[in-house]
């Protein structure tokens, strides 16, 4: 077969270029450390991929939702712990109260402090968090509690609280309303809240209190304490149950990092030897290309 | 002795017309298209009758310039040429495809979309998350415009690249009408008409590069090109066809007017039907992406309408969309989101579960992610063809080129032969002249 001259510049170029083009290719891999560049250089990879950034991106926004929700929860859980210390001087005071030897002076004296209990308690009702929304309001945009013009103390806010999205189909509700925290609880005289049973109880010290109102207060101050004992174990079984999630997307976030090393990462070891490769090859082609070319009957003829 | 002399400059007239054409092929052992020539040579019979015997023959003589040819061969250059240009000319559309797709990461600003709306249900109330939300929606509908425009930008190029590709195909037809006029007139193996059968073949491979064609030949080496599968007449004698170029969305019309009338031209290889598959192509993914735009469009705009923005009215619509090249953010307000469920408050973000739904249950990114795989795949296909295509290619090359090119060793053999020839040539001449004058000195 003869080979044309031609064909001894044209076919070495062709394959050099293609040499060249390949040892490009592993210099990328190399340098970028991933071998799938383009949705080309593997279709199924590409689409793994994707699902795996995709889901990366999910979860970061759900743990920045997580944190959020534990903030939350961590300052519900203190206004709450705050609200139970005072109930419980209240029900010290409804001890010492209903003692026959307290008179009238005492009482007095018992109900100033009572006041300020309360006070205290619609302070901490409308405490905010670091948004500055009120804990306590549930959905509405207003202060969860005003004092009406008859110096009671009524829930103003509206609603449950919207309960934060913490992973795909999962949400919490990072506080509680004030309706379900402080109100609803089962009194001597049905339904009642603790501003209610506060306020009954300062009725009942006064000068022309009810027979038994003391009493009816101790045993709603029970009540209301009960309420509020399992709605701090409802915060902090949630509580738990963010640091559950948290958890997993970590572990999460490990095993995706883990598939994705394995299907886009290319490995440098391998990647090095084949461009080696390559780079020799490329090399023995030039040098034989240049001693081949060199040969000419021509240089012989004098 | 005169039969001397004459055979003598008989041989010294053709050596030089050998040495001639030795030169020639080494002068043209890089041109493109050239077709190695041999001059060839017959013995001069002298006549004899039984009355005349002469006993020598006259001397030697050129018959002609033959070129060292192969239709067969050329054929198949040709056929791989067409298969080869056409899967070449197929990647160019799928390439832009594919970064048209993946350039404006349509799938990751839907998932930054999406994931603003996770963060805003924490704080459904705060102008921040709010803000940060609309700029996800203004940034997924540039991308969506973006993208659009890359595959539309990549329409208008094919249209570009297929009318010059026509131009193309109608310019080496006028030209190969005229080579076939030429060839006409042209003396048989004469080196004129070698060099314009060089000029014939170069040409019905770059036809074949465009279209694929079926081509025979006259005696006189006239083509007569048919575009493939039997299609329409190109070039006859010294007639041309005119080929034109018009698309309609996805579908590419290709027509030839002249010779036979106005006839369809379904190209079955070269470029021409690699721009047909790219058209296809891109009419495919541009209308994908115009029922996913406004898919998305409409979905986002039902859940908005289900909600409550933050003033408590029920939510505008947050996208218009007839297609993705249109696709944009016609909510500006922040305030506008309808994060609240009907009659939840301003801190509700009981309708933002909406949103999560329509993603579920649409799966959009993934319906990009989708079409990206779809069209990488083919890509990769395609690529691994135009690999084994090229080989082919090279091989029928090389196939053709072991009969017809030039290898300057062989030429620098033949160019002392023929020198070593003409030389001897002289020297009979030097010698008769010299028998003569020994017969002239005799006194």
């Amino acid at each position: 077969m003869r080979v044309t001259t031609s064909q001894s510049f044209d076919r070495p170029s062709l394959l050099m270029a293609s040499l060249t083009a390949q040892a490009d290719r592993l210099q990328t891999q190399v340098a970028t450390g991933k071998k799938i560049l383009a949705p080309s250089d593997s279709a199924s990879g590409w689409q793994q991929l994707s699902g795996l950034k995709r889901a990366g991106a999910d979860d970061s926004a759900y743990g920045a939702n997580i944190k959020a929700a534990q903030a939350l929860l961590g300052a519900t859980d203190t206004a709450l712990d705050q609200v139970e210390t005072q109930l419980q001087r209240a029900r010290a005071l409804a001890v010492q109260a209903s003692s026959e030897t307290v008179n009238a002076e005492g009482r007095a004296a018992i109900k100033v402090e009572i006041k300020a209990i309360l006070d205290d308690l619609i302070g901490v009702a409308n405490s905010t968090d670091t948004r500055g929304h009120p804990l306590f309001g549930g959905t509405s945009g207003g202060a969860a509690y005003t004092v009406q013009s008859d110096r009671s103390v009524a829930w103003t806010g509206g609603g449950e609280p919207a309960a934060i999205p913490i992973g795909e189909g999962e949400s919490i509700a990072a506080t509680t309303s004030g309706a379900r925290a402080f109100g609803g609880i089962a009194g001597t005289n049905g339904s009642t809240d603790m501003f209610q049973i506060l306020s009954a109880f300062a009725a009942a010290l006064g000068p022309d209190g009810a027979e038994g109102g003391v009493e009816t207060a101790m045993n709603d101050l029970d009540a209301a304490l009960d309420h509020l004992g399992a709605t701090r174990a409802s915060v902090g079984a949630r509580a738990f149950r963010l640091d559950l999630e948290a958890e997993r997307l970590g572990e999460a976030e490990i095993t995706r990092e883990a598939a994705r090393t394995g299907i886009e990462d290319a490995d440098t070891a391998t990647s090095i030897a084949q461009l080696q490769k390559t780079l020799t090859i490329l090399q023995a082609t030039q040098a034989s290309f240049t001693k081949l070319t060199s040969l000419s009957l021509f240089d012989y003829l004098r | 002795m005169t039969d001397m002399l004459s055979i003598g400059a008989s041989g010294v007239r053709a050596y030089q017309t050998a040495l001639t054409t030795t030169s020639e092929n080494i002068a043209n052992a890089g041109t493109a298209g050239y077709t190695r020539r041999v001059a060839s040579t017959r013995e001069v019979a002298a006549p004899s009758d039984p009355s005349n015997r002469v006993l020598n023959g006259l001397g030697v003589t050129v018959t002609g310039i033959t070129r060292a040819s192969s239709d067969l061969r050329n054929a198949e250059v040709r056929a791989a040429g067409s298969d080869l240009a056409r899967s070449e000319a197929g990647i160019v559309w799928l390439d832009r495809i594919e970064s048209a797709l993946t350039g404006n990461k349509l799938d990751e600003r839907m998932t930054a979309f999406f994931n603003a709306a996770t963060a805003l249900a924490a704080d459904p109330s705060a102008s921040a998350p709010r803000a940060t939300f609309l700029q996800a929606a203004a940034t997924l509908a540039h991308s969506f415009t973006a993208t659009a425009s890359a595959i539309e930008g990549a329409a208008a190029d094919l249209d570009g690249t297929a009318d010059a590709a026509v131009n193309e195909l109608n310019t080496l037809s006028a030209g190969l009408a005229k080579v076939n006029a030429s060839l006409g007139r042209t003396a048989q193996g004469s080196s004129a008409q070698a060099a314009f059968l060089d000029e014939r073949d170069r040409l019905l491979d770059s036809m074949a590069a465009l279209t694929d064609i079926a081509a025979s030949f006259d005696a006189a080496g006239r083509a007569t090109v048919r575009a493939g599968g039997g299609g329409p007449l190109l070039v006859q004698g010294d007639q041309a066809a005119i080929a034109t170029y018009a698309r309609n969305e996805g579908a590419v019309s290709f027509a030839v007017y002249g010779i036979e009338g106005s006839q369809a031209l379904t190209p079955g290889g070269g470029a021409l039907a690699g721009i047909a598959e790219g058209a296809a192509r891109l009419a495919d993914a541009k209308a994908a992406l115009d029922t996913l735009a406004v898919d998305f469009a409409d979905g986002v705009n039902a859940a908005q309408a289900s909600g409550d923005d933050l003033t408590g009215a029920t939510g505008e619509p947050m996208f218009a969309a007839t297609g993705a090249r249109d696709f944009r953010l016609v909510l500006t307000d922040p305030r506008g989101i309808a994060a609240a469920a009907p009659g939840e408050g301003e801190r509700g973000n009981g309708n933002l579960a909406a949103l999560a739904t329509l993603r579920r249950d649409e799966g959009f990114e993934s319906q990009v992610t989708t079409l990206t795989t779809g069209n990488a795949s083919a890509l990769a296909g395609r690529r691994a063809i135009a690999e084994v295509q090229s080989t082919i290619h090279s091989n029928a090359v090389a196939a053709r080129d072991a009969v017809t090119g030039v290898n300057v060793d062989e030429e620098a053999v033949d160019l002392i032969r023929f020198q070593q020839a003409y030389q001897a040539s002289s020297r009979v001449i030097q010698v008769a002249r010299e028998t003569l004058q020994t017969l002239f000195d005799i006194r």
